[in-house]
């Protein structure tokens, strides 16, 4: 797979095998999305301190919907871009505008963060080597983190002022 | 951020509310285990305007110490930082200066 990006400032992965192609079509329903630890990381606390309660209610109300507007918006653009991914013999190709680079770097956190709060991924797990085989599901996550990570990496390389 | 209240208050209150707003409040950014270390370098500098340099110390003294202040000043700023980190899944909190 290799990452390129055009002098018409579009940004893209080619050479992209059949099941990576597979996990950048989950990005962006990666992760139960749905669980109170997921929603919790989603969504921290602005205070701990016990006379914030105020600020706390305010966060929930008017922060916390916005918050999911712009989660959400991220992944209805990443998902976009994903149905332009077109196969090319036996591998696939993806372009995407670099104006869509922001939506991708947060649409991928979302996606390594709540793999992560799922599959309850230690840190030394997540700094160990990543494993040769795929057993399981917790293997198959992993993958997809190191995946994500590694896109991850180019975009904000892309994107650094 | 904060909503009003529309119940009408003594002067005195409202003085005392205020000069408790108008105190330094710092915003905290924790670590965790799952932003990318250049990720949030990226964060600080588009949020906050920092130079590469200060970007960088920030975000180490958060990976090593789990913890860094990021800004101090109004309540108010401070707030729309912390929901600025929040919109990138940065963790980070406001805090009372001493």
């Amino acid at each position: 797979m290799e990452f390129y990006e055009t002098t018409e400032g579009r940004l893209g992965l080619r050479d992209i095998p059949p099941v990576l192609a597979d996990l950048l079509r989950q990005i962006p329903h990666s992760g139960d999305r749905d669980s109170d630890e997921v929603e919790e990381r989603f969504f921290p606390r602005p205070s701990d301190d016990p006379d914030e309660e105020d600020l706390r209610d305010d966060w929930r109300a008017h922060v916390e919907p916005e918050l999911h507007g712009i989660f959400q918006s991220a992944r209805v653009v990443v998902e976009a871009d994903l149905r332009g991914m077109k196969e090319e013999e036996d591998v696939y190709a993806l372009e995407f505008s670099r104006g869509h680079a922001d939506s991708w770097l947060n649409a991928l956190n979302q996606a390594r963060l709540a793999l992560v709060t799922q599959h309850r991924f230690s840190e030394e797990e997540l700094s160990s080597p990543r494993p040769a085989l795929i057993r399981n599901e917790r293997d198959l996550a992993l993958l997809q983190l190191t995946l994500y990570e590694y896109i991850q990496h180019w975009l904000v390389e892309v994107l650094e002022p | 951020m904060r909503v009003g209240a529309e119940v009408k208050e003594a002067p005195v209150e409202k003085a005392k509310q205020k000069s408790e707003s108008d105190l330094p409040w710092s915003v905290i950014v924790h670590n965790d285990p799952v932003n990318l270390m250049s990720y949030v370098t990226l964060i600080f500098r588009k949020v906050f305007g920092f130079p590469r340099e200060k970007a960088e110390r920030h975000m180490m003294e958060v990976h090593q110490k789990g913890r860094s202040v990021v800004w101090a000043g109004g309540r108010e700023q401070a707030e729309f930082y912390v929901q600025q980190l929040h919109a990138h899944l940065l963790l980070a909190t406001i805090e009372r200066l001493d």
